[in-house]
């Protein structure tokens, strides 16, 4: 035998290598650890990785081609828009997907522009969008509130449930915008009745989730508490609570746009103010620049809304992945 | 022996009822466990081991028998028992020394005690750098860490374990099951029941081992496990005293598995 296989090392206990040259070296068994690691090869330096500046930083955050992008998709539809060119027609396979709009119902963004720079310092149209917001606000408050202690209460007792869900699930089969005429018969033309429309609404767009949401809580979580001798009380903040922040979030953004789209239906049926009426006059006399301004700042509103919740979330859900907390858009 | 820590006399346990069938899930099961012994139970799965835990913590009820802690019956959870689950059971929401405290602040432990307290235990488990990363954040063998210390926060005289470290791989579990033992042998006396399905770990951890058979639970046998302390796991595993009495009681289980 010219020489031995290497062996590994087990142990502590010292073999003797020997290198396909036939030269010996012997592994010393009393060497420690520190000695041994000045014999290994240099290792990776951390401090080699340049630092990032807060210059780079920002520019990897903003994400240049997004933006870039976005801008140009926003600069075309202006630009088609403006042209008129998107009221010309347009067909696919011989299906007119857009049809040609008369001039009369054209309406083009610089006519909007005109007409908020027109309303912007007329009194009227604010107390308009002040009724809207009114009514949107309560209406949400309420829906919210309500749905939020109903589903809490039915995901936590299975009996009570029970009994209460027939009636529940016949009641969010109702086509709840039909309930509109009745409503305003009830509550008269002035924000009563939008308010209780979007109540109606945003009841069953919170309540359904938090209901799911409850009786989906960890039960380990529920367990571990129950084995420390948690109370009733002392689980429902600390284990039921935090356990379904994230679908209510959820349901509280979906509601925030839905209390708009109910109060300005609403306010489409019958009413005395608001911006919901305001467009459907606007739309009646054929003021097109006007009605595309009104909705737009209608959307403003509701984005600003949901922004405001998102802005909460983020705030008590730190502990949740950054994909799936809302943004409203990621800048 | 009223004296004993833990003591289960003629226990039986019976599932279901109304719309499902009974189910006899341990039958007749007599334990008596002195303070400040570490006994591991094994046996086939849904053999009633869980239901022991669950019935000693006072979480359930037996249908009959009495289950008596110090000579007293067992009738609701109590301040003084640690109960970890196989899953860590973690609050994602909280980070890992606020749920190190859960126990403490259920109890009404006022926060710079109960901070204090959560952070010495992360320091003892090696996690003192991780105090403030949520549970997302942590790797499976460190949230099964900081379920342990969760565990241990209340300073409880009995703990009960169900399968605390079946999740883990192999390589994590020999280093969290050190990081247990160790902890175990520095507390006070303190009475342990540790259910597992790995009979390994039973040896090498307990006092003693108690053999279930498959359902209805009843125990097949006792075995006393003559390992001197403090144990080195991770050489004790290669031991010829430890290999018989692992080989001795997989004799035992074998019949009721295979």
């Amino acid at each position: 035998m010219k020489s031995l296989k290497p062996l590994s090392i087990k142990f502590g206990r010292s073999y003797e290598v020997k290198s396909s040259d036939g030269e010996e070296s012997i592994e010393n068994p009393l060497m420690s650890d520190e000695q041994k690691s000045h014999e290994t090869p240099k290792r990776f330096d951390m401090a080699s990785l340049p630092e990032e500046t807060r210059r780079e930083a920002l520019i990897r955050r903003i994400d240049i081609p997004v933006q870039l992008s976005r801008i140009l998709i926003l600069v075309f539809i202006i630009w088609i828009w403006e042209t008129r060119i998107i009221f010309k027609g347009f067909s696919v396979f011989g299906f007119d997907v857009l049809p040609e709009i008369i001039p009369l119902f054209q309406g083009v963004p610089t006519e909007a522009w005109d007409y908020v720079t027109d309303v912007w310092n007329e009194k009227l149209f604010w107390h308009d969008f002040w009724v809207t917001l009114q009514e949107a606000l309560l209406g949400f408050l309420y829906g919210a509130l309500s749905g939020f202690l109903v589903g809490m209460t039915l995901g936590r007792f299975k009996r009570a449930r029970k009994v209460f869900s027939p009636f529940l699930i016949f009641t969010n089969a109702v086509p709840k915008i039909a309930l509109a005429p009745i409503l305003i018969l009830w509550y008269g033309v002035d924000i009563g009745s939008k308010v209780a429309l979007a109540t109606i609404i945003v009841f069953f767009i919170v309540q359904i989730p938090v209901m799911a949401a409850v009786s989906g809580v960890d039960p380990d979580l529920d367990t571990v508490a129950s084995s420390m001798g948690a109370t009733q009380l002392q689980k429902f903040r600390l284990v039921v609570l935090p356990g379904i922040l994230g679908p209510l979030f959820g349901a509280l953004r979906l509601a925030s746009i839905y209390a708009i789209l109910s109060v300005v239906f609403g306010e489409f049926l019958a009413s005395k103010r608001g911006l919901g009426q305001r467009l459907l006059y606007q739309v009646n006399n054929f003021g097109m620049g006007a009605a595309i301004a009104l909705m737009s700042i209608l959307a403003l509103v509701a984005l600003f809304f949901n922004a405001g919740i998102g802005f909460l979330e983020r705030k008590f859900l730190r502990w949740q992945d950054d994909t799936t907390r809302g943004n409203v858009v990621s800048l | 022996m009223t004296n004993s820590a833990v003591s289960l006399d003629g226990v039986s346990l019976v599932f279901g009822g109304k719309d499902t069938e009974h189910v006899l899930a341990v039958d007749s099961i007599n334990i008596e466990i002195p303070q400040g012994q570490f006994v591991a139970i094994v046996g086939p799965s849904g053999c009633g081991k869980t239901t022991i835990l669950n019935m000693l913590s006072g979480l359930i009820r037996p249908t009959a028998g009495s289950v008596k802690r110090h000579g007293k019956e067992v009738t609701e959870p109590s301040r003084d028992i640690g109960y970890m689950l196989a899953r860590s059971a973690l609050s994602p929401w909280r980070t890992a020394r606020k749920n190190v405290e859960l126990g403490l602040q259920l109890h009404g432990v006022g926060k710079t005690e109960r901070r204090k307290r959560a952070e010495e235990l992360l320091e003892l488990l090696h996690l003192e750098g991780f105090a403030n990363a949520f549970p997302s954040q942590l790797s499976q063998g460190m949230r099964q860490r900081v379920a342990i210390a969760r565990t241990l926060a209340i300073d409880p005289d009995l703990w009960l374990m169900d399968e605390p470290f079946g999740a883990l791989d192999a390589q994590t579990r020999l280093v969290v099951q050190a990081e247990f033992i160790s902890l175990w042998e520095k507390s006070k006396g303190s009475t342990v029941l540790f259910v597992t399905h790995d009979l390994e770990e039973a040896v090498l951890l307990a006092d003693r081992v108690l053999v279930m058979t498959a359902r209805p639970g009843r125990i097949k046998s006792d075995n006393l496990i003559d390992l001197p302390r403090p144990r080195i796991i991770d050489e004790l595993r290669f031991d010829e005293k430890f290999k018989a009495a692992e080989h001795k009681i997989w004799e035992e289980l074998r019949s009721e598995i295979i």
